[in-house]
């Protein structure tokens, strides 16, 4: 090889080993004084909390505040990849299964000082607070929003059948004879030749429409499938209401409750395990079941399938009354942050009537404020969508904070596998006694 | 490698194959005027491939052999715990399960790769001279995994894919390939198969070709039928090439990943949670990265061993055409 090449080739490796060094550079000075970078993994909410912009800069002149989002399936490694680095964001949104994991190593810090100092009231979420306190008893988090689950139902398959959108709004249940809703499940279950499922006949083996979609799930706190069954029955996940020593699967009622669910599939009123692949609101919309249990972050989507009208009921009403997990996402502050104070000022801002109620009326989330829970119903009401069962479920005390653990991901990754393979026929009631014990075994480590 | 005695060749002084290619250096000169410094640049060339080399493959290997020895969540330094990762994975059922679901895995896949491979690089030797069909042939290679798992998987989909499409209206039932456990991994190594055959296949297509024609003539003269020239004297005279490709391939499938992740996600009910998939949700899932470290240098010991025994057991350096 002529000089001249290797000279050209060494330029080469300079310029490319330059253009790296000036990315990582870019990256470390992202967090200028004055700027506060605000990270969420859900982009229907960053447009929300940007409704928030105007109103903090009107407050604080000086500060200029960074919303970025990152798909969910990629958020939490890039945070922690920032959290390595030192680029991690100065304040972003979290999810109650990574405080031990966040907190336990002292990457975000415990807000109590700043709390004190600033005369911040916590008192003004209806939930979320307590499931942002890590185990030395220090409040890790400033809530903002919580998440349940909630039925919707097509509305001409119910009217087709006979039935009325308050009797599906007022569905009674128990794990013996399954109440209203049982009996609802099977009058709206429809075989290929058009008969119901609570008729002599049915053919279980071929059928047109399901009553429910599929309620079998992995999910280790079955948030839209089990959960708001069992939990009417007074059940909770676990042993005690904030960093449990293990989950409860092994009682009674757990079994009698999954038991029942698992039935539905073999009476023919929801599909088995596997069977449909396409997301609820196609399930809904293709006319495939009547009615599924969901997420109510699904209730503003789910509801404008073109040419279908979707109702939404709340969740069972069972011998306790109506009652599910609640799940509370909240603001973190990172400890590297290099502008405690405006950070601060932001995340509390976010955390006040005036934030929630403005970025909640697209309903893109449900305020842990109920006053602006209220503003975000009364807004999407004015739009035809009716979401008071939400704010019913957050003044009655429906709803049940889920525990903070340790180790969540390890927990999500080993009940997984055993919930699939009982709603999967492979295994009967005895897994749960397994179940609670790994649980066991993994919220020890 | 078989190393056929050209004409060209043969006005070179006669050495055995062997013993030439052990004299390598024997070729150039380096003491000739023309070659003097040629050390100096010789590192300059291969520097970038020994960088590249110790920076993403040597530390990495080392790095990883010492978090296997430690508990390293990636926030906080790693904290030693002498052999209790390893330990630990003795007594863990869902790493043995993973083994087992990985050799399930391989073993049929890697069959299945082979058995199709000699067949088509056979019918493209023999029956066809086609550019165009050879070309075809290495296509699915030329797409990548998530790309082709992502199109099999709507392909296989249980409720709306073609097959099952194609099925139902035979009059057969429909199979729920990526959502049950019997079908699971079957239908990931058939997704593999396809993709890795036309890549197998042409690398013993160019075994094939270094067979001389007069091997087949002797045995035509002898009355052979195809299928006999095939097992008697192809097959005999391909075992390094195959000894290769079946390496190659037991190696590239205990990797599988890529279709996993697209497809199934190791599921249902871990029926396809491969050791790749163990290892990635460990570490980049729970952070757990010393344990799984520990995961992947059992894995890694694994490997060694099947190919050295592979290896050996092949006689993979030796060739008939050779001998």
């Amino acid at each position: 090889m002529k000089p001249q090449r290797i000279a050209s080739a060494l330029a080469f490796v300079v310029i490319a080993a330059s253009a790296l060094t000036a990315c990582s550079t870019a990256e470390e000075t992202s967090a200028g004084s004055g700027t506060v970078n605000w990270w969420t993994w859900d982009e229907r909410q960053a447009a929300s909390y940007h409704k928030c912009l105007p109103g903090f800069q009107k407050d604080n002149p000086g500060i200029t505040v960074k919303i970025s989002q990152y798909g969910v399936a990629d958020y939490f490694t890039k945070l922690t990849a920032g959290f390595v680095s030192g680029a991690a964001p100065d304040a972003f949104q979290n999810s109650v299964p990574l405080l031990g994991a966040y907190a336990g190593q002292k990457q975000i810090m415990p807000l109590d000082d700043l709390i004190k100092k600033t005369n911040y009231d916590l008192k003004v979420f209806n939930i979320g607070v307590d499931s942002w306190k890590y185990t030395d008893g220090k409040q890790y988090g400033i809530p903002l929003d919580w998440a349940g689950a909630a039925i919707y139902f097509n509305e001409a398959k119910v009217t087709e059948a006979g039935l009325t959108a308050d009797q599906v709004k007022n569905m009674t249940w128990n794990p013996d004879d399954g109440g209203t809703f049982d009996d609802i499940v099977a009058h709206l279950t429809v075989d290929k030749k058009g008969v119901r499922g609570d008729q002599a006949g049915f053919d279980k083996a071929n059928v047109a429409t399901y009553g429910i979609g599929s309620l079998a799930s992995g999910d280790f706190n079955g948030q839209t499938s089990w959960n708001s069954f069992v939990s009417t029955l007074g059940w909770r996940m676990g042993d005690k209401p904030a960093w449990p020593t293990r989950f409860q699967y092994d009682t009674p009622e757990f079994a009698k409750t999954l038991e029942y669910l698992r039935g539905l599939g073999d009476r023919g009123l929801m599909p088995g395990y596997g069977q449909l692949t396409v997301s609820g609101s196609q399930q809904v919309g293709s006319g495939t079941v009547a009615m599924i249990q969901g997420g109510t972050w699904d209730a503003t989507s789910i509801t404008k399938i073109p040419g279908v009208k979707v109702g939404i009921a709340p969740t069972v009403k069972g011998p306790q009354g109506r009652s599910m997990i609640s799940n509370s996402n909240a603001n973190n502050i990172y400890v590297g942050t290099k502008n405690l104070d405006a950070t601060w000022k932001w995340v509390t801002y976010m955390g006040s009537e005036a934030c929630q109620s403005a970025a909640g009326v697209d309903a893109t989330f449900l305020p842990s404020i109920a006053k602006s829970l209220q503003a975000a119903v009364d807004a999407q009401k004015a739009q035809g969508l009716d979401l008071s069962g939400f704010v019913n479920a957050l003044n009655n005390g429906e709803l049940w904070a889920a525990p903070p653990t340790a180790n969540g991901q390890e927990l999500a990754d080993t009940i997984k596998p055993l919930f699939e393979a009982y709603f999967s026929g492979e295994r009967d009631k005895n897994v749960f006694g397994e179940m609670a014990k790994k649980t066991e075994e993994i919220l020890g480590e | 490698m078989a190393l056929l005695e050209t004409p060209a060749r043969e006005t070179r002084p006669p050495q055995p194959a062997t013993r030439r290619r052990g004299r390598g250096r024997g070729a150039v000169n380096v003491n000739s005027p023309a070659h003097r410094g040629d050390a100096r640049l010789a590192w300059v060339l291969i520097a970038p491939s020994l960088i590249g080399f110790a920076v993403f493959a040597v530390y990495p290997t080392l790095r990883g052999l010492y978090l296997s020895f430690t508990d390293f969540a990636v926030l906080t330094p790693p904290a030693w715990v002498g052999f209790d990762n390893y330990v630990k994975l003795a007594s863990d059922d869902v790493f043995w399960s993973a083994l087992g679901v990985t050799v399930y895995f391989v073993a049929l896949s890697v069959t299945m790769s082979l058995a199709v491979s000699i067949v088509t690089a056979a019918v493209l030797h023999r029956l066809t001279s086609s550019t165009v069909i050879r070309g075809l042939i290495i296509l699915p290679f030329l797409i990548s995994a998530v790309v082709a798992a992502t199109v099999w998987a709507w392909m296989l989909d249980a409720q709306l894919g073609i097959v099952n499409i194609a099925i139902e209206s035979l009059g057969g039932d429909g199979v729920r390939f990526l959502t049950s456990r019997e079908w699971a991994i079957p239908s990931i190594a058939l997704i593999n198969v396809w993709k890795q055959m036309g890549y197998t296949s042409i690398i013993i297509f160019a075994g094939l070709q270094t067979i001389p024609p007069t091997v087949y003539e002797a045995g035509r003269i002898d009355g052979a039928s195809e299928l006999q020239m095939f097992r008697r004297l192809t097959l005999p005279l391909l075992r390094p090439i195959l000894a290769l490709v079946l390496v190659l391939n037991v190696i590239g499938a205990f990797q599988v990943f890529d279709i996993v992740q697209v497809t199934t996600k190791g599921g249902p009910a871990n029926a396809s949670n491969v050791l790749q998939m163990l290892i990635y949700s460990k570490a980049f899932g729970q952070f757990d990265f010393g344990y799984a470290s520990a995961m992947s240098f059992a894995l890694f010991a694994i490997l060694l061993v099947i190919t050295f025994l592979q290896m050996r057991l092949l006689r993979a350096n030796e060739s008939e055409v050779s001998a």
